[in-house]
């Protein structure tokens, strides 16, 4: 990497996060479930079992839990979703303008990404309206990429700027896993999204090169995509009557092991660069075994993944918008020096990963 | 209701493919956790689908003594029959 390539590259000015106010923890949560479930698994304690090896102690739902029961329509989740995610977007974006020192009116460009509720127009139109956002923001709805879309997102909000660098964009996030939850399904995979998956809202705002005078957050100097031909069944929905289906295959952990290490070590030799360079790795909260592949595959020091650990029992998976959350405590913490390097990675139904190279 | 261990059999071969998404043949001889490659969260598909299916509850410490497909379809037909083994 040359200095004009970082001197080219988007900054990251800040990171807002947003979560709903009905926190529960993980106790109320089985228990609320285990009477919805009782007759129809014969071994209940298996319930209990998997919500507590996912590690999570709570999570922030988008309703007061006894509003789930009536949830039964995809149309009546769906309007649940337009609603509060309209409002965990819009305090998400006003947090992150307001850390950045910008208005409403200083962003150029909006991508908005999610994958647990749908409408037209997409809700950016929405918070166009709300935020009060100029009416030649370009807006940039992405549905689908699931959990990897926050590390694809800043991603793709840098590619952005990389042509437009005296401009602004914003990167919106907003998941509210929790109103997919299809209390019909029995399977395995939809007992371990029940106690993993929470709900949440992160808005990223970036600067193109020309835009900031003084830089103070990470560059965005490289990022990848890399696509497993012949995964699709590995992870995501099957849209069914009552919504969205969780398809959720116990090979993700198999497949970060095999892949992620030789994708990193591919990306960054691409930079001149290699694992021991990098000083800071802010992962995609995936899961206890997602995590712990991590660690194993890039075998990373002790303590390197403490953020995504905590977010996880804190939040719970918050798909998209987990590993802004990462981002957003990690730069709150002010941990990293001028010219450290820290590697955003996230990996999501395709079945693909997204590498994102940051330096201070 | 007594269920033979046949009947077990073909539910775990049932369980591999349309659950776990093996795309191997399962034989009585084979070896979960060895020869199917099966971690905990597959192990605990295939407990549940069989708990579910025959009514039956398996424990931590039938694990101990199920190594293969066959220990398993014999211990879960057993288990759905009345006795306790």
């Amino acid at each position: 990497m040359t200095s004009s390539d970082f001197e080219n590259a988007p900054e990251i000015l800040s990171v807002g996060r947003a979560l709903p106010p009905h926190y529960a923890d993980q106790e109320t949560l089985i228990a609320a479930l285990r009477e919805e479930w009782v007759e129809q698994h014969y071994n209940l304690d298996r319930l209990e079992e998997l919500h507590r090896a996912v590690q999570v102690s709570g999570r922030y739902l988008a309703l007061p839990i006894a509003e789930y029961a009536a949830l039964g329509s995809f149309a009546k989740r769906n309007e649940a979703w337009r609603r509060v995610a309209a409002e965990l977007g819009e305090s998400a974006i006003r947090s992150a303008l307001r850390a950045a020192g910008l208005s409403p009116g200083d962003v150029d460009a909006l991508f908005f990404v999610t994958v647990t509720g749908i409408s037209t127009p997409s809700l950016d139109a929405t918070l166009v309206n709300r935020l009060g956002l100029r009416p030649d923001v370009k807006r940039t709805p992405i549905f689908g990429l699931g959990c990897v879309a926050g590390a694809a997102g800043v991603a793709r909000a840098s590619d952005y700027l990389r042509s437009f660098r005296d401009q602004v964009s914003v990167l919106l996030s907003v998941e509210l896993c929790s109103l997919t939850l299809q209390r019909k399904d029995l399977s395995v995979a939809n007992m371990v999204a029940s106690g993993l998956f929470g709900d949440g809202a992160a808005a990223v705002a970036l600067a193109g090169a020309r835009r900031h005078d003084s830089p103070r957050g990470p560059r965005v100097v490289a990022a990848r995509s890399v696509f497993y031909p012949d995964t699709e069944r590995v992870m995501g929905w099957e849209v069914i009557d009552g919504g969205f289906k969780i398809v959720l295959s116990a090979k993700v952990p198999q497949l970060v092991m095999q892949n992620i290490r030789r994708d990193v070590d591919s990306f960054l030799g691409a930079q001149g660069l290699d694992r021991t360079r990098i000083a800071h790795w802010i992962a995609h909260t995936g899961g206890p075994k997602v995590l712990q592949a991590f660690e194993s595959a890039l075998e990373l020091p002790a303590q390197s993944l403490e953020r995504s650990w905590r977010s996880l029992s804190e939040t719970g998976n918050l798909s998209s918008a987990s590993v802004l959350f990462v981002l957003g405590e990690f730069l709150e913490a002010s941990a990293a020096r001028p010219d450290d390097y820290g590697l955003l990675l996230a990996m999501g139904p395709g079945f693909c990963s997204e590498l994102v190279l940051l330096r201070w | 209701m007594a269920h033979s261990t046949q009947e077990v059999l073909a539910e775990i071969r049932r369980i591999a493919k349309d659950e776990l998404q093996l795309d191997r043949s399962v034989q009585g001889s084979d070896e979960l956790i060895q020869d199917l490659q099966l971690d905990s969260l597959g192990l605990t598909i295939l407990a549940v689908g069989l708990e579910d299916r025959f009514r039956i509850r398996l424990t931590e410490e039938d694990s101990a003594r199920v190594s293969t497909v066959a220990d398993l379809a014999s211990l879960v037909a057993s288990r759905a029959s009345g006795a306790q083994p």
